[in-house]
């Protein structure tokens, strides 16, 4: 019990994907622009991690050592293809918004990596709580550059329709910089030099 | 011939894989401390994407769309750059060794390069033929080499320079590449 | 015997093999799942669009590429037509009404993925309006009779480019 929840928890902080690992970064600031695509990338990568961790580790018996790498890239690049379908049926504008960031989760190196590194090398239980928690680390770490991008770039937060709150003089002249790619390395530079200020994270 | 070079520039410069399109991220943060290093990885990443899109674009045109199996692609995608990378490397390992050591792990990492699977999908999505397809995964990797090149010249000289504890090594180099991709937003509209 | 010798050998090609084909199938079954709805969403999109710019629409019929409007008396609402070109970001896809073969209704962005903030002007009433009322033959780049959006110029002439080629594509059929 204690391994589980050691397990998952070291995806939040101490491993968090994005901003200590550095994996995945490709798709995760592309969608950092608003907050509906940080959260729906991040919920396309749980459900894509978490089947390919399972699936993986119940199957290792089984893989031949040759051919591992390229079975668990036919595996993610499945469950991709099915969330790309099912969010193209039932939630196509945020299909549309993702764009090409949607089929290229299937070279995240996050989820290649956690299937090579931890899924075919533990058991089942223990890799969902690797899935899970390396999840929730890369949804909290893109939701918080987009929440920071997103308000200050256009001077609101909006989830799904819904403006959550505004801002009184970013209202008006908001810092679209951060709108652009540029203003996404600046976010996430800036947010890892803080991270590693107040010690949150090691340094290099 | 002014389409094709449209197409060139729009992807080498306008539409910048690294600075633009946020992709090929992994190895332009990993790669790039060395000039020497960031050369020889763009020329081979080039030759993947030409590959790549070589290998893809008939499979798209004559076999998924026919079968209206256009779904498929995001796995058939993946399993050609694969394949192509792994001949790429066998074919290194045994013509000149010294090359293939001086790659090591990254060679095998230009499969997962979001950059090289990017191309693919920008010339299904914009509907290429395949000279087109061909001349933008040369655009594409031109600029990624481009802005590959440029980075590892720069952190060559960050490297020997005074930085605060906690900006060294990658936030300085995001700062970097935030400045880089200002410059690079100046090429918009220049088709 | 023989066969589990030579499962033996090949073990790594058939396990490569049974997994692609298990993924294959697995994705056929979701595409034959999805396929209906994907494409119920795309026509009822389309429909949604249309019954916006011609509220009196009873159905329509189309020649090609061009869309005409028939109100409730069989009598000829309008025409409607979609155009796109590439934008900042994304390829933008316009529908454009016609009152007559010569003057436009209405316009609206049916797809893009421009530039939150900045490219995403190209939906306001103040750009998309200007082209109301408008003489189809005046809607081109530079054009006297069209303002383009500041801070959002690659967006807003996609959208200029896509009406006037279209224009030109279907008119030019017409003719000929």
């Amino acid at each position: 019990m204690i391994k589980w929840i050691k397990e998952f928890s070291k995806g939040l902080v101490v491993s968090n994907p994005i901003f200590v690992l550095a994996l995945g970064l490709c798709p995760a600031l592309a969608v950092t622009n608003t907050l509906d695509n940080a959260i729906g990338m991040s919920g396309a990568v749980m459900f894509v991690l978490l089947c390919s961790n399972m699936l993986v580790a119940v199957i290792r018996p089984w893989v031949s050592g040759i051919v591992r790498i390229p079975t668990f890239i036919v595996i993610i690049a499945t469950f991709v293809t099915i969330v790309s379908l099912v969010f193209q049926a039932y939630i196509p504008a945020l299909y549309e918004s993702l764009g090409i960031y949607l089929p290229l989760i299937v070279v995240n190196c996050m989820i290649l990596g956690r299937a090579e590194a931890f899924a075919s090398r533990n058991k089942l239980s223990l890799s969902i709580a690797d899935a899970l928690g390396m999840s929730l680390g890369f949804m909290a770490a893109i939701v918080l550059i987009a929440v920071i991008r997103e308000t200050l770039g256009t001077g609101a937060l909006t989830f799904f329709g819904i403006t959550l709150f505004t801002l009184p003089v970013l209202d008006e002249q908001p810092v679209s910089l951060f709108l652009l790619p540029a203003g996404a390395f600046l976010a996430i530079g800036l947010l890892l030099a803080v991270f590693r200020k107040w010690g949150l994270i090691k340094n290099d | 011939m002014t389409d094709l070079l449209a197409i060139f520039i729009g992807m080498a410069l306008i539409n910048n894989f690294v600075l633009v399109k946020f992709l090929g991220l992994c190895p332009f943060f990993g790669v790039s401390k060395k000039l020497t290093n960031a050369f020889s990885m763009s020329m081979a990443v080039t030759f993947v994407m030409l590959m790549a899109s070589a290998v893809t674009w008939p499979i798209t045109h004559y076999i998924l769309i026919p079968l209206d199996a256009e779904y498929l692609r995001t796995v058939v995608y993946i399993l050609v750059i694969a394949t192509l990378v792994q001949i790429i490397e066998l074919f290194i390992m045994r013509t000149n060794y010294s090359l293939y050591s001086a790659f090591g792990i990254y060679l095998a990492l230009i499969t997962t390069n979001c950059a090289v699977m990017g191309v693919t999908l920008v010339n299904t999505d914009e509907g290429f033929t395949f000279v087109e397809s061909m001349v933008s995964a040369l655009g594409a990797g031109a600029g990624f080499g481009l802005v590959l090149v440029l980075m590892s010249g720069i952190r060559e000289r960050l490297e020997i320079s005074q930085l605060p504890d906690s900006m060294k090594g990658l936030p300085v180099a995001f700062l970097v590449a935030a400045l880089m991709g200002l410059a690079f937003s100046g090429f918009a509209g220049m088709v | 015997m023989v066969l589990l010798k030579l499962i033996k050998r090949f073990y790594a090609i058939i396990f490569l093999t049974l997994v692609v084909a298990i993924s294959a199938t697995l994705l056929g079954l979701t595409h034959s799942l999805t396929a209906d709805q994907i494409l119920r969403q795309e026509h009822a999109r389309f429909m949604a669009y249309l019954e916006r710019m011609f509220p009196d629409m009873d159905y329509f019929e189309h020649e090609e590429e061009l869309y005409v409007i028939y109100n409730v008396d069989d009598e000829i609402e309008g025409y409607a037509f979609i155009g796109s070109a590439p934008g900042y970001s994304s390829t933008i896809r316009v529908m454009v009404g016609l009152e007559d073969k010569a003057t436009v209704k209405q316009v609206m962005i049916i797809a893009h993925t421009e530039t939150p903030g900045i490219g995403d002007r190209i939906e306001d009433e103040d750009f998309t309006g200007q082209f109301a009322g408008l003489p189809v033959d005046r809607i081109y780049l530079n054009s006297d009779d069209v303002d383009s959006i500041t801070g959002a110029t690659q967006s807003a002439n996609a959208v200029i480019r896509a009406i006037s080629e279209a224009v030109e594509e279907i008119f030019k059929e017409q003719s000929d």
